[in-house]
């Protein structure tokens, strides 16, 4: 297989300079008793530690991509390359011990406690005991479940937030470069469901795992991807950026997927951190300078309590909303509509706030921060 | 004599008799039971491919079709099965033993087939997707998850069996039935209603032994995770 | 509209057609995965009948063989073993199915499970032991068979009967009550017809087990098929021992597969 193994790196507009970890050539999918192919000449590259999400209607084929990946399900046609070397005939078995997987249901063996879920595939791969108990530990601290309390339970006597918790750390227990995941959200009520997306990104942001996700919600598909892919029965309708896709549908059927609400929804792409804030004031300062700046009253802590001072507005009368800075614009909008503000105070980590953000802002056109494109 | 009185005079041939019982029935479900459940196993893959002979269009074949055959074989009358077996198989225990473990093969195999097919779907699929070959997947994930009820299935075809060795004396088989021949053939003679009401009841005394029994079995071997 | 668009619109409407052509291809293929048991049923009962003509036709029978296995001998004893089954399976069902209702209703319901766990147990409560107590309390003869056939099989059916109103959908029920139905109304407009299905089932456990019963009536000197079996232990004769196991368990075989038949009839018809 020496002339397959080193794959160079396939030119894509921006993945340039990372390699491609999965690539698909012309794969094509039929199922037995069918005509119409499932997934028809697809070729599609996923750069090393990037998710992407795959989307579309029910039907469009986008599991049926995910899982020739790992070929749990065979395809009929085409190749499929992991990290430059063609798996496409090699043992499925073989092959799936080396690449994460994480389904809907969390598929959690109910007969294992949650210590021998995880490991699972380190015992297949052969490690001691004793490695397989650390790797454990480590992982259930990295998805937020504390070992000594969770390491001997039963799955039935975990949520199903904290399974699926579960189910991402077993596919994470042999490191693999890849993981795929198939709708692991979709069966989570909407709280925790927003709380595990956030998790899943903090975890994704130290492991750099390259990741195929399956959803079938438009939100997370923004949220969580560094690119979307849109499939319509079988075929690769649109791969881009989430902003792309949302501004720039690729045709008429990209379009009424993404549907109205695509600028609303680009508003969580907008990070706080990267905007052009308003200026604000603590009062200790204010009394000298009462010109176009707004002024907070801010408690012991520095945290603000209440408007000192508006210029133009009833500073009283204008309810004290606050928004953390690690949060988006469509986070920002979400608590001025809650408060009844027409302004909102971009807080730090510490509470403190660090600039303002208007309601006309958003019509005005928000300015990024140079280096910020 | 009341009787109390009849039971201790005759304790000791009571107490062979019941022990016969209990180990003939034993014995049949113990043989008909590993045939079913290593049967059950071997042909409940998948449902088979249409367009390629394979492995599960046999085990599709013998699955439905044994399930039929040993249905039916439920509603044979034991006095049929044991008439129909005696010329082949002789009076006595063998004849017993053979036709009580005809008898358990159903209900085991069924209830066999049912736990494994019915295994969760996406238990199956992430075990699949974290590379368990077929045969790993069949006796770590599906044999431990469908255990509670293939045991539930040995279960009852036990108790069935306990009021089918009865009739097992008639080719002269071990146990209680004996008590009840010899009643009704003396009867009108001293304590056979005795005899037939001992042996009758016995069978409840042998049915909740093996209700222990398998309430500890159940306890040891039906894994933590899923016991209910 | 795009190109892209309208090829999807197009293949769907290919696909629709396909799906309808397969789709009444895979009723009958259905109906046949449903119901190929019943072929093979009769099949069995006669290969093991024609097995036994061409066995006990190729030997030569001596007097006492030809005077049991005469037809009038057979024929009568077959009667009396299909009234001894059918009495007795109608008085189980007058009185199991009622009382399995009685038992459903609100202020019986703590009865049941003591019922069902009775009922469970019962099933290794010897059928034949209850038969030979019956002779002595009553006495020999047909219709002491009959009452202890009946008792032998009344838990059977006792305990399907009440599993069969359990599983009734509670949803129901209480969408029932909802529309302002009384509980009567419940119980007869939407209980017992969703439970016909499994009432039917317990008929056919007790016809099965009336027609297995049965063949031990003729320790208790009511007759039926046992009688043959009696005899030919008797009078130590292979040929009629097969004969007689033979004609039995194609009796046992023919009368669950026309119960099965039924139910399968009843129960597409209660939907």
């Amino acid at each position: 297989m020496s002339e397959t193994t080193d794959q160079t790196v396939v030119e894509t507009p921006e993945g340039a300079g990372k390699p491609d970890m999965i690539v698909l050539e012309g794969v094509e999918k039929i199922y037995p008793g069918s005509t119409q192919p499932a997934v028809s000449q697809l070729d599609m590259a996923i750069p090393q530690g990037e998710i992407v999400m795959l989307i579309g209607p029910s039907g469009c084929g986008k599991t049926t991509t995910l899982k020739m990946i790992n070929r749990l399900i065979e395809p009929t046609a085409g190749r499929i390359l992991l990290d430059g070397k063609d798996v496409t005939h090699v043992n499925g078995d073989q092959l799936r011990r080396e690449i994460g997987y994480v389904i809907q249901q969390g598929g959690l063996f109910p007969h294992f406690s949650i210590a021998d879920n995880i490991g699972v595939v380190p015992k297949m791969l052969g490690w001691d005991k004793q490695r397989i108990r650390q790797r454990a530990d480590e992982l259930l601290h990295l998805v937020g479940l504390e070992p000594s309390t969770f390491r001997d339970r039963y799955p039935r006597q975990l949520s199903g937030g904290q399974q699926q918790r579960v189910g991402v750390a077993r596919a994470l227990a042999a490191d693999p470069p890849v993981m795929l995941m198939d709708e692991p959200f979709g069966a989570i009520d909407p709280i925790t469901r927003d709380r595990l997306q956030d998790e899943f990104l903090d975890i994704q942001r130290t492991v750099g795992k390259t990741i195929a996700f399956v959803t079938h919600d438009l939100q997370e598909a923004v949220k969580l991807g560094d690119k979307i892919a849109v499939f319509a029965t079988g075929r690769l309708e649109q791969y881009d950026s989430p902003d792309t896709v949302l501004t720039q549908p690729a045709n008429d059927f990209v379009s009424d997927f993404v549907g109205g609400g695509a600028a609303v929804r680009r508003l969580s792409l907008l990070e706080l951190a990267h905007l052009e804030l308003h200026p604000v004031e603590t009062d200790e300062k204010a009394a000298g300078s009462r010109n176009g700046t707004p002024v907070v009253e801010v408690d012991g802590s520095g945290k603000p309590v209440s408007w000192r001072h508006l210029p133009g507005g009833d500073a009283a009368g204008t309810a004290m909303v606050t928004v953390p800075i690690s949060g988006t614009v469509y986070d920002a909008v979400d608590v001025m509509l809650d408060g009844c503000a027409s302004l909102v105070a971009v807080v730090d980590e510490e509470g403190r706030a660090q600039g303002v953000l208007h309601w006309n802002d958003l019509v005005g056109g928000l300015r990024t921060r140079k280096g910020h494109a | 004599m009341n009787f109390l009185d009849y039971l201790v005079t005759n304790s000791q041939q009571i107490l062979f008799l019941t022990q016969a019982h209990f180990l003939v029935v034993l014995i049949a479900v113990g043989i008909g039971s590993a045939i079913s459940v290593v049967l059950g196993l071997a042909v409940s893959s998948g449902e088979p491919d249409p367009r390629r002979f394979s492995w599960d269009w046999f085990a599709t074949g013998i699955r439905e079709g044994g399930l039929v055959f040993t249905a039916a074989l439920l509603t044979v009358p034991s006095l049929a099965l044991f008439a129909l077996f005696l010329p082949f198989t002789g009076l006595g225990v063998t004849t017993a033993v053979v036709v009580l473990t005809i008898y358990t093969l159903y209900t085991v195999l069924r209830n066999t087939v049912a736990g494994l097919t019915t295994v969760d779907r996406a238990v199956l699929e992430s075990a699949r997707g974290l590379g368990y070959g077929r045969l790993r997947r069949l006796l770590t994930i599906q044999l431990p998850l469908a255990w509670p009820v293939i045991l539930n299935g040995i279960r009852v075809t036990t108790l069935i069996s306990i009021s089918i060795a009865v009739v097992g004396a008639v080719v002269q088989g071990p146990g209680l039935g004996i008590l009840l021949l010899n009643g009704i053939s003396r009867i009108g003679a001293a304590n056979s209603f005795y005899q037939v009401l001992a042996g009758t009841l016995l069978c409840l005394v042998v049915a909740a032994v093996f209700e222990i029994f398998f309430a500890i079995v159940q306890r040891l071997t039906i894994p933590r995770g899923i016991r209910v | 509209m795009s190109t892209a668009t309208q090829g999807t619109v197009n293949t769907q409407a290919e696909a629709s057609v396909e799906e309808v052509e397969g789709k009444q291809q895979s009723r009958l293929a259905a109906l046949w995965m449903q119901h190929y048991d019943l072929v093979i049923l009769p099949l069995i009962i006669v290969l093991v009948l024609g097995l036994l003509l061409l066995y006990v036709g190729s030997r030569d029978l001596d007097t006492i063989e030809e005077r049991v296995l005469a037809a009038d001998n057979v024929g009568g004893l077959l009667v009396q073993h299909i009234w001894l089954a059918a009495i007795s399976t109608v008085l189980v069902l007058v009185i199991a199915v009622p009382l399995g209702i009685v038992l459903s209703r609100r202020g019986a319901r703590r009865a049941q499970g003591p019922v069902l766990a009775i009922g469970g147990f019962a099933q290794a409560l010897p059928p034949f032991g209850v038969l030979l107590l019956m002779a002595f309390w009553l006495n020999f003869g047909f219709w002491t068979a009959v009452i202890g056939l009946t008792l032998a099989a009344l838990l059977p059916v006792l305990r399907n009967t009440v599993v069969g109103l359990q599983q009734v959908d509670q949803s129901l029920i209480e969408a029932a009550r909802g529309m302002g139905m009384t509980s009567r109304q419940t119980l007869f407009r939407v209980e017992i017809p969703l439970a016909v299905p499994v009432i039917v089932a317990g008929l056919r456990v007790a016809l099965v087990l009336n027609v297995g019963t049965a063949t031990l009536a003729s320790y208790i000197g009511a007759g039926g098929l046992g009688e043959l079996v009696q005899q030919a232990l008797r009078l130590n004769r292979i040929n009629v021992l097969l004969v007689a196991g033979g004609v039995i368990a194609a009796l046992a075989l023919l009368i669950d597969w026309l119960a099965g038949v039924a139910e399968r009839v009843v129960v597409a018809r209660s939907g």
